[in-house]
């Protein structure tokens, strides 16, 4: 949120911009956002802000009741565009929160009888991991190969992404997507172990067919 | 349709108007000739003929003089938007009129919050009313192009008491690109 240093070309600029289709900071009524926002400006931005430029003057017409139009005066920062980093440094609603450890412990010292625990725990619970067999972690690919155009042969291109063999890699079903303009891209199902092969290998594999692959990527991954 | 009203429906609207005035009914009208002009009758004294005379008549009646303007200038403003209202807005009838009179409000527009510039008047309320069909039926591009009108209208509709059952207008900032 904020507008940035709205004394600045570029502040001014987002506030043009934001005020093209509204005409208050802050829904249909003039409000202290207006207020605060105006005495931010300072002075009247350039004709060729023309939105921002109407604003300040409708603004400024407001003068003598500025007291007492409604809402509460907040941090510059909390106006404007959500989109927008808020650099005023005013509105730190986010930077409070980084003060706040949320996990950290009140005590900075452990106990010596609760880091024995913990070290306990801690043997514990490597032993059970070190009895349980090594299950293999392996992953379901799911890829998206496109060709270069709507003459690519996509039977013999599937063919060549089959023919990639490794130890740990299995090929799955596949189907061919309709991309648009009578391109089709093919979609193919694989099972890799993970330790073995990687997406950056299938990648380095398949594109390497460059007569028939423009491009490929991964459309889903998962763990099984 | 139900929540638009129509061009040359002068009695339904002055009865939108009269609501937002915070009048009691009570005010009988009647439309007359082919144009379907409004006429207020009168219980006492000759009955009252025109859209924009009744309309006049009516913030008087509801002691809101403030929206016919408070300067001179802002009612000679406020007078001859009246008169745009029910010479030009009420006799569009193909695509390029209204493409023209939506372009015209759209520059006068441009460095205005209001018609008169700082402060709602009858000028607002009427155009709003006149504009309403024709800005329902705008397309997200054209609300987009006539970008001063849209938030102009979009304002108008939330200020109290003026919409009523009129159907709310969505108006929507294209995001999809950024313009700054």
């Amino acid at each position: 949120m904020g507008f940035g240093d709205l004394k600045s070309p570029a502040g001014l600029q987002l506030l043009n911009s934001f005020l093209a289709d509204k005409s208050y900071i802050e829904g249909y009524v003039p409000s202290q956002a207006d207020v605060a926002v105006f005495e931010a400006v300072g002075s009247s931005p350039p004709p060729e802000l023309y939105h921002a430029l109407r604003w300040y003057n409708h603004i400024k017409s407001y003068d003598k009741q500025k007291a007492s139009l409604p809402g509460v005066k907040k941090a510059l920062g909390k106006y404007g565009p959500a989109d927008v980093e808020d650099s005023t440094g005013t509105g730190g609603d986010s930077k409070d929160d980084d003060d706040i450890d949320l996990f950290g412990s009140d005590e900075d010292e452990e106990s010596e009888e609760a880091k024995k625990l913990r070290e306990e725990r801690l043997a514990q619970y490597e032993s059970k991991k070190a009895k349980k067999p090594a299950l293999v972690a392996k992953s379901s690919i799911l890829l998206d190969v496109k060709p270069w155009d709507d003459e690519t042969d996509m039977a013999k291109l599937e063919e060549c992404v089959r023919s990639i063999q490794a130890d740990g890699l299995v090929w799955g079903s596949s189907k061919l997507v309709p991309v648009g303009y009578g391109i089709k891209k093919l979609q193919i199902q694989c099972v890799v172990e993970d330790d073995k092969v990687g997406t950056d290998m299938l990648e380095e594999k398949i594109t390497a067919f460059e007569d028939y692959v423009q491009s490929m990527d991964v459309a889903a991954f998962n763990k099984i | 349709m139900a929540g638009v009203i129509g061009p040359g429906l002068g009695v339904e609207e002055l009865s939108l108007l009269e609501k937002s005035l915070g009048l009691k009914k009570g005010n009988k009208y009647s439309s007359q000739g082919e144009r379907k002009t409004p006429v207020l009758q009168a219980n006492d004294g000759p009955s009252l003929t025109g859209l924009t005379s009744i309309a006049i008549h009516l913030v008087k009646q509801a002691k809101k003089e403030q929206l016919l303007g408070n300067t001179a200038e802002e009612k000679a403003i406020v007078q001859q938007w009246l008169e745009y209202r029910v010479t030009q807005v009420d006799k569009l009838s193909t695509k390029e009129d209204i493409r023209t009179i939506l372009k015209d409000l759209n520059s006068y527009l441009e460095d205005k919050v209001y018609i008169t510039g700082n402060n709602f008047t009858l000028a607002d309320i009427l155009l709003y009313y006149g504009l309403h069909h024709i800005i329902a039926d705008l397309t997200v591009q054209e609300k987009e192009k006539y970008l001063n009108v849209s938030r102009w209208f979009n304002h108008i509709q939330h200020y109290p008491d003026i919409r009523q059952h009129l159907s709310s207008i969505v108006f929507i900032k294209n995001r999809l690109y950024n313009t700054h």
